[in-house]
């Protein structure tokens, strides 16, 4: 009882150290939310350049398509196809090998690798979403004369996002748990935050279970919203 | 208005369509029937390309809409299309579905694209309908509501694929009324139906379809009292 109470001293009390915990849930977060974005942005793209392709009859794919297509291909292939681990360690020892270790460049690079290796995952659920819809509501939209691109984006889309949210909201809590490996570029995240807590006090019980339950509370509260947000957009199905 | 030329589609190795000549005049009305897997409704589909003919051209109001950079799009606008299955649209609303097109091709601004969709929806005594979503229609409403989503674009050509074939019988009535009415305004009607009581009472002109080819074309009248192809003697045989 007394070393519990010592550790909890030790971990948040002694020179301040709750700090750790403020700024590693505040960097955590930032890098999920913004990596999120980059990844739903490049998934919804690569998703609709994928089904484009996939559903126009082979003579009427342009040029352009077939190298998008190609490219998306590539992306999808080595992005699922190697560790998040390496890829962030690429990201930050070879291509950003020359950037000052500062907290504002390792955030940026871990937000751009983390909302590049999303997107790939975002953009098969998207996909998925989009192949579920009845041929029949983009043979409408076009049958009215509006472009593929904008039956896309005022009818397809809006009912892919609807199906695939479940699935996307699996991907963010994900997203949000993996982020705890930016600890190997050296970002100082919640994660890391407890581990330098351990190097300090030697106390390793405390900070890693009040991490592990940090990180709990987030996800609970983050599919808390997911459930608001799918509620509101089931509004279509109620008979 | 609309001239078919030599049309022919395959899929694959199935030929569907083989070498289609047709001719469709301003406010005609042409019914095209025949057993399933004749070709009929891929031949409906040809006109505003949503099947692409593999051979063979088209042309509405003198522009060959089967040449290469035909603008598709534009053609569309002017033709309206139902379909067996409706396909309103899930996530809109009737009148956003009936303002969508309109609006978003900046034929009308919102307001005016608003009080045309409450006047189609009054046409067909759906205006309490307006602000709710199509799964809580059933059939004969989402299909009138099909039709005149179709008529906000202001077509000169409506193309009807199989309109009734989905619905439960006794909402058969409502939406072949509606159509009916459409005829009487004059509207250029191409219609793939199985009711044939429909074909006798409007059509200007009946198409029998058979193996990919139009095998025999007539007045209502000749059609069905007089059949010369012995494919269609059969058919009427079945189907009368």
């Amino acid at each position: 009882m007394e070393s519990l109470r010592s550790g909890i001293y030790q971990t948040f009390i002694l020179d301040h150290n709750y700090k750790y915990f403020l700024n590693g849930i505040k960097i955590t977060l930032i890098v999920t939310l913004f990596a999120l974005v980059l990844g739903l942005i490049l998934g919804v793209l690569v998703a609709i350049i994928r089904s484009a392709h996939d559903q126009q009859p082979e003579n009427k794919r342009g040029i352009l398509l077939r190298v998008l297509n190609l490219f998306c291909k590539v992306y999808l292939t080595v992005i699922r196809g190697t560790p998040m681990m390496v890829q962030l360690l690429i990201m930050w020892f070879v291509v950003w090998a020359s950037a000052r270790a500062t907290d504002g460049n390792m955030i940026r690079c871990a937000v751009l690798s983390f909302g590049i290796n999303s997107g790939a995952y975002v953009a098969e659920i998207v996909r998925s979403g989009i192949m579920s819809i009845d041929k029949g509501q983009m043979e409408a939209g076009r049958s009215l004369g509006l472009s593929y691109v904008k039956t896309m984006r005022f009818i397809v889309i809006p009912q892919a996002f609807k199906n695939v949210l479940p699935a996307l909201g699996n991907e963010l809590i994900t997203l949000l748990k993996e982020t705890s490996i930016v600890t190997v570029i050296g970002l100082k995240d919640l994660t890391k935050g407890a581990m330098i807590i351990q190097a300090n006090t030697y106390q390793a019980m405390v900070p890693y279970l009040a991490i592990a339950a940090i990180y709990l509370a987030m996800v609970m509260l983050l599919s808390w919203l997911l459930g608001v947000m799918e509620r509101r957009m089931r509004k279509s199905d109620i008979r | 208005m609309i001239y078919v030329k030599d049309l022919s589609k395959t899929f694959g190795d199935n030929q569907v369509l083989s070498h289609i000549d047709a001719h469709i005049s301003p406010g005609e009305k042409v019914v095209i029937v025949g057993p399933s897997g004749s070709g009929k409704s891929t031949f409906l589909r040809c006109l505003n390309l949503l099947e692409q003919p593999t051979s063979g051209s088209i042309t509405f109001d003198g522009q060959e809409i089967t040449a290469p950079h035909a603008d598709v799009n534009k053609i569309r606008q002017h033709m309206g299309m139902v379909f067996q299955h409706f396909n309103l649209f899930a996530n809109l609303t009737v009148k956003k579905n009936i303002m969508l097109a309109p609006v978003q091709l900046k034929l009308m601004t919102n307001e005016q694209a608003e009080e045309e969709a409450m006047r189609l929806l009054r046409l067909v005594n759906l205006e309490d309908k307006a602000d709710v979503y199509p799964i809580q229609l059933s059939g004969g409403q989402k299909q009138r509501i099909a039709i005149v989503r179709s008529l906000a674009m202001k077509p000169e050509v409506m193309l009807f694929d199989e309109p009734t074939s989905a619905l439960d019988p006794e909402m058969v009535g409502e939406v072949l009324e509606l159509m009916k009415r459409l005829a009487v305004d004059g509207m250029t009607m191409v219609v793939v139906t199985h009711e044939m009581g429909f074909a006798r009472e409007v059509a200007t002109r009946v198409l029998f379809m058979d193996g990919g080819v139009i095998k025999e074309e007539n007045t209502p009248q000749e059609f069905f009292e007089h059949p010369r192809d012995p494919r269609l003697q059969e058919f009427l045989s079945k189907v009368l």
